[in-house]
């Protein structure tokens, strides 16, 4: 059987980044596909093969643009590589994540009071959207609720295992002498009212039944105390009740998990000939910056190459970090690059980013999506061997 | 809004005659005052049946029902 070269291989784990066009876009390792050579999938194979690479994330800079209610130790917008997968599996795993783990969400508004200028219906809507956080594995532990269907027999009922109950009662009032202020022309409202501003952090959770055993520390909140919900003028309140399930995102996008889950393929940039002066300054330029180093042209270089024996010494393009190229093909744009550059991606390396709403750390939310695959092969498996019987 | 006319309109109206008309004075007197806001100065109003409709404060004869306690059940989508 012909075994394929290296170069061989790595020719066909690239794709092509041209100009106008991306070519050699879809994957050949399948079988039937070589003449000759064996594709089947390998289990084995795939484990020597198959390697996982954690990045710097950006947590920190998430954390720092917006307040958080949780420690800033969680790990909430991860980025890493899955490498040697086929891009099936990877996709799997990314809509799995968005629409398949589950999360706890406001479902049910009981709305007792409400004069503020929101209506009602925008006024739940919101409140579902809101991110909510607690105890992680209280929350696992949760179990699901399904809603009473006219004409069919209920299912579940609602206990203290699948239904957490969150209040919210505010009511805006003139601050003392704030209608005098009011009256001089004073227009802000934090000088004239309390209370102007419903935001996230108001939402009160009611413990009942065994969430009373919940840690005390973790509590039912939004990840994100500052969400401003309504704005209230003296004299408005709302008096509501909520029930929050759990959910996946297929349902309704507030039970998605992540903000949001992507990858995208490793690019690759290859000096095909030196680019070596002037031309190497602005070769960095076609690049964000990091990606292109300026080193200095050695005498091995002269010696190499016939075209360099009078500029040692001169500032040279070299490829220090392809990973953070947003692959623009700036750099194919300029005469003075052609036949000096070519660009590509590596079909089978995944940089995964994963920015969680805050109810699960983001590499929770990969080994749950891997989990989930799992529990789904395995119930075609049972379905295929029913079958045979 | 000086001329203030009484009772006449409103009190009429909500006086109809016949056969529970009895019962109905009865009831009113168990019933509790219902709270309006004043449509020119924004004041709580408490009326009783048969009363006239009318500003306690400035004598407006605007007067807006509120919103009831009564709960309203959303789904959040
Ligand atoms: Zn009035």
């Amino acid at each position: 059987m012909p075994e394929p070269t290296a170069e061989e291989l790595e020719r066909r784990n690239r794709l092509q980044i041209l100009p106008e066009i991306v070519s050699d876009q879809t994957s050949t390792d399948f079988p039937g596909h070589w003449p000759g050579e064996n594709h089947a999938y390998d289990l084995e194979k795939f484990k020597k093969n198959f390697k996982v690479q954690f990045h710097t994330d950006d947590t920190a800079s998430l954390m720092k643009a917006q307040k958080h209610a949780i420690p800033s130790s969680r790990r909430i917008d991860q980025v890493f590589s899955l490498i040697g997968i086929d891009a099936s599996l990877a996709n799997a795993f990314r809509r799995i994540m968005i629409s398949e783990v589950p999360t706890l969400a406001i479902e049910d508004v009981f709305i007792y009071q409400n004069t503020s200028v929101i209506q009602d219906e925008v006024f739940a809507h919101r409140l579902g959207l809101i991110p909510l956080t607690a105890d992680r594995l209280s929350l696992h532990n949760m179990a699901w609720y399904t809603k009473p269907v006219e004409g069919e027999p209920t299912a579940t009922e609602l206990t203290d295992q699948n239904c957490v109950i969150l209040h919210l009662q505010v009511k805006c009032e003139w601050k003392e002498g704030g209608l005098e202020k009011a009256a001089k022309g004073v227009s802000d409202p934090n000088e004239l009212y309390v209370n102007h501003s419903v935001y996230a952090r108001d939402l009160v959770w009611q413990k009942h039944g065994k969430q009373t055993e919940w840690p005390e520390d973790d509590p039912v909140r939004s990840v994100y105390p500052d969400i401003l919900i309504a704005k209230m003028r003296p004299g408005q309140e709302v008096i509501m009740k909520m029930h929050a399930h759990k959910g996946i995102g297929q349902d309704h996008a507030k039970f998605s998990p992540v903000a949001t889950a992507s990858y995208r393929l490793l690019p690759t940039i290859d000096i095909l000939k030196p680019i070596v002066g002037a031309d190497a300054k602005k070769f960095q330029g076609c690049f964000p910056p990091g990606v292109i180093r300026l080193d200095s042209v050695t005498s091995e270089d002269a010696k190499k190459y016939g075209e360099l024996s009078e500029k040692e010494g001169e500032p040279k393009a070299v490829v220090a970090n392809p990973m953070g190229d947003t692959v623009s093909r700036e750099a194919l744009r300029h005469p003075e690059f052609k036949d000096k550059v070519r660009l590509g991606r590596v079909r089978d390396h995944f940089i995964f980013k994963v920015e969680s709403t805050g109810q699960w750390d983001s590499d929770e939310l990969f080994l749950h999506s891997v989990q989930l695959l799992k529990t789904k092969a395995q119930r075609i498996k049972r379905g295929l061997d029913l079958m045979m019987k | 809004m000086s001329s203030y006319a009484g009772a006449d309109t409103t009190a009429g109206a909500s006086n109809p005659s016949g056969a529970n008309n009895l019962s109905a004075t009865e009831i009113d007197a168990h019933q509790r005052a219902v709270s309006y806001t004043c449509g020119d100065c924004d004041q709580d109003v408490q009326l009783r049946r048969g009363e006239p409709i009318r500003c306690r404060n400035c004598g407006h004869r605007v007067l807006y029902k509120k919103r009831t306690n009564r709960m309203v059940q959303f789904e959040a989508r």
